[in-house]
């Protein structure tokens, strides 16, 4: 029987770009698996089970493609099944690794996965297919104009700007021209976000995430299995998983279920995960925060969420105080974040990557000084399913 | 077994064909999770987590679970699902329980009929290039698989004829009424119509929960969970024997192991088993050590595996009966759960301490699993 804690052993991630013509989905799932193992130092033999990270099947073309991925994973005649939660899928799916090991059944479990965004011709078409056929589907909603109607709230609720919007672009780009696995490193000005071209009010080109293609992977171990084999870990102390309402008409208008400016659910799901691993004052005791935010706007809300503000809405004046910059109070989306490179499969698996890899000191130029304790998110289906996770060294 | 937390099912919902039209789909999840929190004697604040599996191809969205969110009560709740299989939601519902970071999972399936065609469907599920021009769906490879058996054990027809006999007498017993009559499924040679049944519309729905929640709320007809082993097979068709189930002998190692079996074919009282096909049945009982294929003619001649034999094999009828193509793995584990908690209706067997579930899904039994269950729980 394993002992309490579940650590993170491995860390895998592709350099990802927009196009990643010289592999197959296939290969791009084995190359964040290969560097993990090679992270972790075991081999296939030491892996006793396999959680599948896969977003929408239609992203890639194929049905039930983990079926293709599970030679790549080393999956065969191994427990191996796949979880899909939208954008939040990575984190859940390290959620999904992180019970197998905790439940005492297994020592040893890889997650990984991959996606092709870049190249699996019109993501938004895609998307907008998570919408119910007959009532919001038509519209037609996509990703975009759904967070754009969450950014006119949150301006009318709590003062952000397009200009607010820009600073965290701004902020994040310089963030990943340090991080070299990143897809968009050049750096940019408030005036070239809000010079480019408007894709859905306020949201701009600029404060969009790419279309990205790579994988990643993590190896997950019990205590006992790291302890026994001398094996160097980070800690998951925390994990919490929150959804509210399908319907994007319940979080609007005069009277929401939930409001639609802010992350109603993730705040919940951070309450969870910050109850498990005993954070009372996050504003304290977070040391960096890799958080889901394909667009600009989304950071703020995200960051209220994660309670590393007073109160709602703080994030903005904060944010330009230079708070969530490497060297600020709280540094957010140190690697960039999801505005700077999104393989939606393994986008929050990259955000439990990267915490990982801050509070085991490994992070290279974008490393945040000091940092011992560490948040990670995920967003998934239309803002909606939300997935938090605290990571210690 | 290892898990930390012994789980059990306290609630079970089987709905493996739902004809009225008259339901949305999101209604036919919302009525299928009330009834098992219903059966299992609980209210949805009960509830700590759910898992639910669905297609998306077959339910005509991207990512499922976003619409069975509400139905299933999974708003403010941490819900999860695993497209793979139905299976694996009741798996990964078993883990977190078994963590005791949860009290209860919810976990649901359900599969409609609505896609203009299921084979269709399946086919985007070959990869672009090599299968699906051939073209590939469930049922073909399924024949594949019977072929490749046949090759290997020139009286398989026979067995497989004896087992579809079998199942389809048990499914008069489960299921007497009209209008719920088999409609036979198209042929694929060396399946005939007679060995197939055509997808219907279903849904099923479980309530797990850990020992002390079942202790502290007084429920005494929990169905143990005393072993649970799943694995998948390789990519590619063509990279394996379509003859042997090698994927299946690992996930009953796996749950035979943790439930102390050493004897299966002698250990269990009842077993449903995913009869996609008779062949599929008739590979799974040689993978779950139950009979090995030089006996299989013999034993499903002198009905070992009826009603009254020596180790009932779908007295639900299975498959053959009702085939609600992708949630028809987790129904084979709900209906081993009231088999031991004397909820099985016209087809429950008498005295049943322990059972056994085996769920496949995917191309000619791609998924494995072997779920064993209890009525006593661990000591």
């Amino acid at each position: 029987m394993s002992s309490d804690r579940v650590g993170i052993i491995g860390i895998g991630q592709s350099e990802f770009r927009s196009r990643r013509d010289d592999a197959s989905y296939p290969d791009l799932v084995r190359e964040g698996v290969s560097r993990a193992m090679d992270d972790a130092g075991l081999d296939f033999d030491a892996i006793q089970a396999v959680v599948y990270s896969l977003s929408p099947d239609a992203m890639i073309g194929i049905g039930n493609a983990e079926r293709l991925g599970i030679d790549a994973v080393g999956g065969r005649n191994k427990p191996f099944l796949r979880i899909n939660t939208g954008g939040a899928t990575g984190i859940s799916s390290v959620a999904a690794a992180y019970y197998h090991v905790a439940s005492g059944m297994f020592d040893v479990v890889l997650t990984a996965g991959a996606d092709k965004i870049g190249e699996c011709g019109d993501s938004q078409t895609v998307l907008n297919k998570i919408w119910d056929p007959s009532y919001e589907r038509p519209l037609p909603l996509g990703t975009i104009n759904m967070l754009a109607m969450s950014a006119v709230r949150y301006m009318e609720r709590y003062g952000m700007t397009e200009e607010d919007m820009a600073l965290v672009t701004v902020k994040n780009r310089r963030h990943a021209s340090l991080n070299p696995k990143a897809h968009l490193r050049k750096e940019v000005s408030v005036q070239d976000v809000l010079d480019s071209r408007i894709i859905s009010w306020p949201i701009k080109l600029l404060d969009c995430c790419p279309q990205s293609s790579g994988g990643a992977a993590l190896v997950l171990a019990s205590e006992r299995f790291i302890r026994d084999n001398k094996l160097d870990a980070v800690w998951i102390t925390g994990v919490g998983g929150a959804a509210e309402t399908y319907w994007m008409g319940d979080r609007m208008g005069t009277a929401p279920t939930a409001e639609h400016a802010d992350a109603y659910a993730l705040a919940r799901s951070f309450a969870k995960s910050y109850a498990m691993a005993g954070i009372t004052d996050p504003m304290r005791q977070v040391h960096v925060a890799e958080l889901y935010a394909p667009f600009s706007n989304t950071e703020f809300h995200s960051i209220d969420s994660a309670r590393l503000v007073a109160k709602l809405g703080d994030s903005v004046p904060a944010l330009r105080d230079g708070d969530f910059a490497i060297g600020g109070r709280i540094p957010v989306n140190p690697s960039g974040g999801t505005l700077c490179t999104n393989a939606i499969a393994v986008t929050a698996m990259a955000r439990v990557a990267e915490i990982a890899l801050q509070v085991w000191g490994r992070a290279g130029a974008h490393q945040v000084k000091g940092a011992k304790l560490g948040i990670a998110s995920g967003n998934g289906g239309d803002h909606q399913i939300f997935g938090t996770m605290v990571i210690e060294a | 077994m290892g898990l930390r937390i012994q789980p059990g099912v306290i609630g079970c919902a089987i709905r493996p064909v739902i004809a009225s039209r008259d339901r949305s789909l999101e209604e036919v999840i919302y009525d299928t999770a009330q009834l098992a929190l219903t059966d299992a004697g609980l209210t949805i604040e009960d509830i700590d987590g759910i898992v639910v599996a669905a297609n998306d191809q077959f339910d005509g969205r991207s990512i499922s679970v976003m619409m069975a969110s509400g139905p299933t009560g999974g708003v403010d709740r941490d819900i999860m699902s695993t497209p793979s299989a139905s299976e694996h939601a009741f798996v990964l519902g078993a883990l977190r329980v078994a963590t005791g970071q949860f009290r209860t999972q919810l976990v649901v399936s359900w599969s409609p009929t609505e896609a203009s065609s299921l084979p269709e469907a399946q086919r985007l599920g070959a990869d672009p290039y090599f299968h699906r021009a051939l073209p590939l769906d469930e049922l073909s490879a399924h024949a594949l698989q019977a072929s490749a058996v046949e090759q290997a054990q020139p009286d398989a027809r026979l067995a497989a004829e004896g087992v579809v006999a079998k199942n389809r007498a048990h499914g008069k017993q489960a299921w007497p009424e009209p209008p719920l009559q088999t409609v036979p499924g198209p042929l694929r040679w060396p399946v005939t119509p007679a060995m197939t049944t055509a997808p219907v519309a279903g849904a099923v729905a479980m309530v797990l929960a850990g020992s002390d929640f079942i202790t502290r709320r007084g429920v005494r007809d929990a169905a143990w969970i005393s072993g649970m082993g799943w694995a998948t097979e390789p990519s590619f068709l063509g990279d394996r024997d379509l003859s042997e189930a090698p994927a299946l002998v690992a996930a009953a190692k796996q749950a035979y192991e943790a439930a102390g079996i050493t004897r299966p074919a002698a250990e269990f009282d009842v077993a449903e088993i995913t009869d996609a096909t008779p062949y599929a049945e008739l590979l799974a009982y040689e993978a779950l050590s139950l009979c090995p294929r030089t006996q299989w003619a013999a034993r499903t001649a002198d009905g070992s595996f009826a009603r009254g034999g020596a180790l009932p094999v779908n007295l639900s009828g299975g498959v053959l009966t009702w085939n609600p193509v992708f949630c028809t793995g987790l129904i084979r584990v709900a209906e081993v759960a009231n088999q031991i908690r004397g909820k099985a209706g016209r087809h429950q067997a008498e005295t049943v301490r322990r059972g056994l579930a085996q769920a496949a899904s995917g191309f000619a039994m791609q998924y494995q699993s072997a779920i064993v269950l209890s009525r006593e729980a661990r000591a």
